[in-house]
């Protein structure tokens, strides 16, 4: 990503047979549109390497990543959205949000807000908060799922060691992870410990990265939670 | 905002939340204040908030005391699932967290978060003259735009998103709806929902069925201001399980 202070990178996570529809523009208003100069997305498997890219057209409302990714074999690709937006949209910050439906079930689709990561840049749009440091709390009583939180390292060059932590009561269980540039995992977060209910979920790392709190059903493992976590400074 | 101070508007800052329910969906709402967990001053509690539930018609149905004993503290207030939508607030001195609404089929939920904004008072004089121009406009289908958002809604052989919008005044809200579907159709609507009220707009009704999930057009327009959630349904539609979704 570039350092030019109208760029804006995103992040996601994809995985086979979802529709999944990622808006490009947040509103359909003429000013948006001439807003975006370019649009650059790329794919990239658990390890970081780069397995599609695309330069889309700017002037689309919806790019069906569903559809781009439908012959990629990966479980789970990390996909970057690297935007280039006119000097004048700031400092409001464009905003993405995709859908996201397991083709052909029952569940109910999800529409969720895409990071807006910057690659690991200080963040000079807009959110001049700490959104390095962040968390998630869950329902106190037990359904039949399965938790996860992803993570993915959108920098070009810089390795990143994150924490996450789970909350069972007064218990805590942390997990170290290593991702080097662009690799990506879904770390696993049990549902309890010895009986007490995981009560939240809390990330930390050196810079700025995808993060998502992720449910799945027990059963199919269709994503029922699919969301971003919430910095501590406000 | 001149406009406003002319008319004599008040803005009262105002969390609030959506909430839907149906018969075997449960509604039910995650407070805790661990945002505020290192931020001075807010380490300690208890934590008190009052919950305050509007239906569709905006009446008040329900009134939630809660107290949260420190900020990693949780409480679940359940709405039930007796079918019905709107919106609650949540007025608290001392709780600087997001606050999220959850929807359960049983074995599993969806969540997504409430918004921090505010909710417009009109004083008598103005929302006389509004109620009797907005009336009038109705009757040619339009309403006065002093408020409009645009929204992408989505259309699937299996799955769809509707919109729960919300009046978040004491004034009654016109609100023209324009759908654009993909190849260009546009269906328009003029709904009328009560002060505090909310409509969930069924976007089945306005379009075809797909073949392919894809992306409509929503515009809307009011003469207060509103917000809306994404309500989305997979292939039962609002019988089966169902998620919400914040837009900015």
């Amino acid at each position: 990503m570039s350092s030019k202070p109208s760029g804006l990178l995103s992040a996601t996570f994809a995985e086979p047979a979802y529709d999944h529809l990622v808006e490009l523009v947040h509103q359909r208003d003429a000013a948006a549109h001439r807003r975006l100069a370019s649009l650059r997305m790329t794919a990239h498997d658990a390890d970081g390497r780069e397995v599609l890219a695309l330069d889309v057209d700017p002037a689309r409302e919806i790019f069906d990543l569903g559809a781009a990714l439908s012959e990629r074999p990966e479980e789970r690709l990390m996909v970057l959205f690297d935007a280039r937006y006119d000097e004048r949209v700031f400092p409001y910050r464009p905003h993405q949000y995709a859908y996201l439906h397991p083709r052909g079930a029952t569940d109910a689709p999800l529409y969720y807000a895409v990071n807006a990561t910057l690659g690991g840049v200080p963040d000079r749009i807009g959110a001049t908060n700490i959104n390095n440091v962040e968390t998630y709390v869950f329902r106190p009583r037990a359904f039949a799922e399965r938790y996860s939180v992803m993570l993915g390292n959108v920098s070009r060059f810089a390795a990143a060691q994150a924490q996450l932590i789970a909350y069972y009561g007064t218990e805590r269980v942390g997990h170290q992870i290593e991702l080097p540039p662009k690799a990506h995992v879904e770390a696993m977060v049990a549902a309890d410990l010895e009986g007490i209910r995981l009560s939240r979920v809390e990330t930390k790392a050196p810079f700025r990265l995808a993060t998502y709190v992720v449910g799945r059903r027990a059963e199919s493992g269709h994503l029922v939670l699919f969301d971003h976590l919430f910095t501590y400074v406000k | 905002m001149l406009a406003r101070a002319l008319l004599g508007v008040r803005r009262e800052r105002t969390y609030y939340l959506p909430w839907i329910t149906r018969r075997g969906v449960d509604c039910t709402l995650l407070l805790s204040n661990v945002e505020a967990r290192f931020k001075e001053g807010f380490t300690r509690g208890p934590f008190l908030a009052t919950v305050t539930q509007y239906n569709a018609r905006g009446k008040t149905v329900g009134r939630y005391e809660v107290s949260l004993h420190d900020p990693t503290d949780t409480v679940e207030v359940s709405l039930g699932d007796t079918p019905g939508h709107g919106f609650a607030t949540v007025a608290s001195e001392r709780i600087n967290s997001d606050l999220y609404v959850t929807l359960s089929d049983g074995t599993s939920y969806t969540a997504t978060h409430g918004r921090h904004e505010f909710v417009e008072q009109y004083p008598p004089w103005t929302a006389a003259v509004l109620a009797t121009s907005t009336a009038l406009l109705a009757l040619v289908g339009r309403t006065l735009p002093a408020f409009a958002r645009d929204q992408y809604v989505y259309v699937g052989p299996d799955s769809r998103s509707h919109v729960l919008l919300m009046n978040l005044s004491n004034v009654t809200n016109r609100i023209r709806v324009v759908l654009t579907a993909a190849d260009g159709a546009a269906r328009r609507a003029l709904l009328r929902v009560p002060p505090r009220g909310a409509h969930l707009l069924d976007v089945g009704r306005l379009t075809d069925p797909a073949s392919v999930t894809t992306a409509c057009r929503l515009r809307l327009e009011g003469n207060a201001w509103f917000n809306l959630y994404l309500v989305g349904a997979g292939a039962r539609d609002l019988d089966g399980p169902l998620s919400l979704m914040h837009v900015k």
